[in-house]
């Protein structure tokens, strides 16, 4: 696998924080970050379910397996090289429920979170 | 000189000719696993090998030297062998779990190096990708 393909939303404020925050750190597997629903990732993946893609994070791999949600956070976590045992960590089986509940519940509340953070939206 | 001091003398000779000949068996074919878990990276691979043998070393002359004194003085050659017997079988033995400890640390770290090229997780769908022109 030599470079991940995250779609994130380009309307959240927190994405962004997160997306600059990435930019900046060390990576063992390139991320490319595309907006989701965006003519550039229609055309890209054309069978992939875009309105999903709007929801939650999306990471879809070199050669097309696709991630959603928690599972598209613990893949950027992985392909960071300070964070690659952490994202073990978190996906091992007594802690995925926790990590699932908790990254859902940032996902679900990203605007309010992102605006009581004062980022924009 | 007494039959004691000779006691101590072969003693120490026996454990120190055992202790280099397992660190070095453990420095000679431990180079191969730890090159493949820093893929390839032999400098790397050469200086953690050094280091562990150094560890090794350290434990087992430590260990050697504190279990030298007998505790009771020994007259004829008979109890010199008896008390050669047991306390060279407590170096094999500690020597013998020192290596293992060895190995078990080798083949975790080639374990976990090969382990970290899979995803935590498995993924959810697939979709096919259109190469870019």
């Amino acid at each position: 696998m030599s470079y991940l393909t995250v779609l994130y939303d380009p309307e959240c404020g927190l994405c962004k924080r997160a997306h600059a925050w990435l930019a900046d750190q060390s990576k063992l597997v390139e991320l490319n970050f595309v907006p989701c629903a965006s003519d550039e990732a229609r055309q890209r993946y054309p069978q992939l379910n875009h309105d999903l893609t709007t929801k939650d994070l999306t990471v879809v791999t070199d050669d097309g397996w696709v991630y959603f949600g928690p599972k598209a956070w613990l893949m950027v976590l992985w392909a960071l090289a300070r964070y690659r045992d952490w994202a073990y960590r978190l996906a091992a089986p007594e802690l995925l429920p926790t990590t699932k509940r908790v990254v859902s519940l940032i996902s679900q509340n990203r605007y309010q979170i992102s605006r009581a953070a004062g980022l924009a939206k | 000189m007494t039959i004691g001091i000779s006691t101590y003398l072969i003693y120490l000779a026996i454990s120190i000719a055992l202790t280099i000949w397992v660190a070095r068996t453990l420095h000679k074919n431990g180079r191969v696993f730890l090159v493949d878990v820093f893929h390839g990276n032999e400098a790397l691979a050469d200086s953690v090998n050094h280091l562990l043998v150094v560890g090794f070393y350290l434990i087992n002359f430590g260990y050697v030297s504190l279990a030298l004194k007998l505790g009771y003085i020994v007259e004829t050659a008979e109890q010199s062998i008896e008390a050669l017997s047991v306390k060279v079988g407590l170096v094999l033995l500690v020597l013998g779990g020192m290596h293992f400890f060895n190995l078990f640390i080798f083949s975790r770290m080639r374990r976990r190096a090969n382990t970290r090229h899979q995803p935590p997780v498995g993924p959810d769908a697939f979709t096919p990708v259109q190469q870019e022109a």
